[in-house]
């Protein structure tokens, strides 16, 4: 796939089939993934990939602390808490963009958290993974990740499989620390489901808007 | 060119030739980038293209703080570690002496690794440099995002027969960069990035960084 058809055709899949990913595809995505730039070569990034039953484990427990009223408190802000505009305008257009696609009123604040709460099982993808970095890193770490991660979503277009990155498990840290044995010295950042996509599933059809040039370059000098 | 080649092929570029490079390539670019995912949709990244006499300009006011040895980081927060662990050091480390062994840098050569590191500041000759900031308000979840968009570019560039090299050198060095650009004070640079066409004669581009075994950091659960 050319890179350019496969940065056009990656989108936030929120609905996946039931169809097994080999673990030879995923060893492939990530052995080309870790060849993402990262400054003073850090590769700041390790991956847990999970599937069957610890992936099932980890749904299940998210899914019963959610219905007993359970939550975590964060480990950090992935936002700010006031967010100002356009950041606020975009942000409210896309949610408002995929309740409308689904059908799920504006008051209807019950229908708007149990699609939150889809994210607590992948999207029914059968791979999961997540992205830990070392509590000692700092903000331009952080940028190194996301290089990564685009690295291994553009990957899996060229292999016939769409992701959906999630920030949405930073909610969960506690729960997440224990599922994946992770260090006192390690901090869980993304998530991300991958698979196969429902091309049936109407939510699959969201394609959020993007910013018109102008308004996120400024040129120099030509 | 497909994903794979184009991850592959990507690295940082050293050396530049001063082919031009146009600016609907450029605007390409960047129009598929835009495709970028980020959190919620903020996309909250901005882009700053300069070529010609404004980037002369920002390579000559900040080689000049460079010679003062006047270096600022940033106030707010921290973009390194400031203490590193073992594999973290050794890997950056590691990057550096490859780079000076294949110029035949010897350790402690302290006049000629400052002069190649200089280069940076030239953009390794290419024609085109990019600077990349989100607000400053925003939190490690938007640099995240501005990392994500900038493979994007990285890897599109490819697909258009360009090379780039990601820059953090620039950020102890923004105020000229900012005055220059017109960058409004409440942003903050996450990095600098040359773009252009590769000298493929030059020796610096035959570096390929190492990686590490991806055993070494994937932990799979859960697979037979």
């Amino acid at each position: 796939m050319k890179v350019s058809d496969a940065i056009k055709s990656r989108m936030t899949v929120r609905q996946f089939l039931d169809k097994p990913v080999p673990e030879a595809t995923i060893r492939e995505i990530l052995e080309i993934a870790k060849r993402a730039p990262s400054g003073g070569n850090l590769q700041p990034w390790t991956v847990h990939v999970l599937t069957g039953e610890p992936l099932n484990a980890l749904v299940r427990d998210v899914e019963e602390k959610q219905n007993s009223g359970m939550t975590e408190e964060p480990e950090y802000n992935v936002y700010p808490p006031e967010l100002i505009e356009p950041y606020r305008t975009r942000r409210r257009v896309v949610g408002q963009a995929l309740y409308d696609l689904i059908g799920v009123p504006r008051s209807d604040t019950p229908g708007k958290l149990k699609q939150l709460a889809r994210n607590y099982r992948f999207f029914d993808a059968p791979v999961g993974l997540f992205f830990v970095l070392h509590r000692q890193m700092e903000i331009g770490q952080y940028a190194d990740v996301g290089m990564f991660m685009q690295n291994i979503m553009l990957l899996a277009r060229e292999y016939g499989l769409d992701t959906c990155p999630q920030e949405a498990w930073a909610r969960w840290p506690q729960t997440l620390k224990a599922h994946l044995s992770l260090g006192d010295d390690e901090i869980l950042f993304c998530g991300m489901a991958l698979g196969y996509k429902d091309e049936a599933a109407v939510i699959n059809e969201l394609v959020s808007e993007r910013e018109a040039f102008e308004n996120f370059v400024t040129l120099h000098g030509f | 060119m497909n994903v794979e080649e184009a991850i592959r092929s990507r690295r940082s570029i050293r050396a530049f030739t001063d082919q031009q490079v146009p600016r609907e390539k450029i605007e390409k670019v960047l129009e598929i980038s835009q495709r970028a995912p980020s959190g919620t949709n903020t996309q909250p990244w901005h882009t700053y293209v300069c070529t010609g006499e404004v980037k002369d300009a920002i390579s000559r006011d900040v080689l000049e703080l460079v010679e003062k040895n006047a270096a600022r980081k940033y106030e707010e927060y921290e973009y390194y570690p400031t203490e590193w662990k073992d594999i973290h050091r050794d890997r950056r480390r590691g990057v550096g002496w490859s780079l000076y062994g294949l110029l035949g840098i010897e350790k402690g050569d302290r006049e000629r690794t400052a002069r190649q590191s200089k280069r940076n500041f030239t953009f390794f000759d290419a024609p085109v440099g990019l600077f990349f900031t989100v607000d400053s308000y925003l939190m490690r979840g938007s640099w995240f995002d501005a990392g994500l968009y900038m493979q994007t570019v990285m890897l599109a560039a490819r697909g258009e027969g360009l090379h780039t090299c990601p820059q953090a050198a620039w950020i102890t060095f923004q105020e000229p960069i900012f005055r220059h650009l017109g960058i409004p004070d409440d942003q903050v640079l996450v990095s600098g990035m040359a773009m252009g066409y590769e000298d493929t004669s030059a020796i610096e581009n035959t570096l390929v960084s190492e990686r590490e075994d991806v055993a070494n950091v994937t932990h799979y659960i859960g697979f037979d």
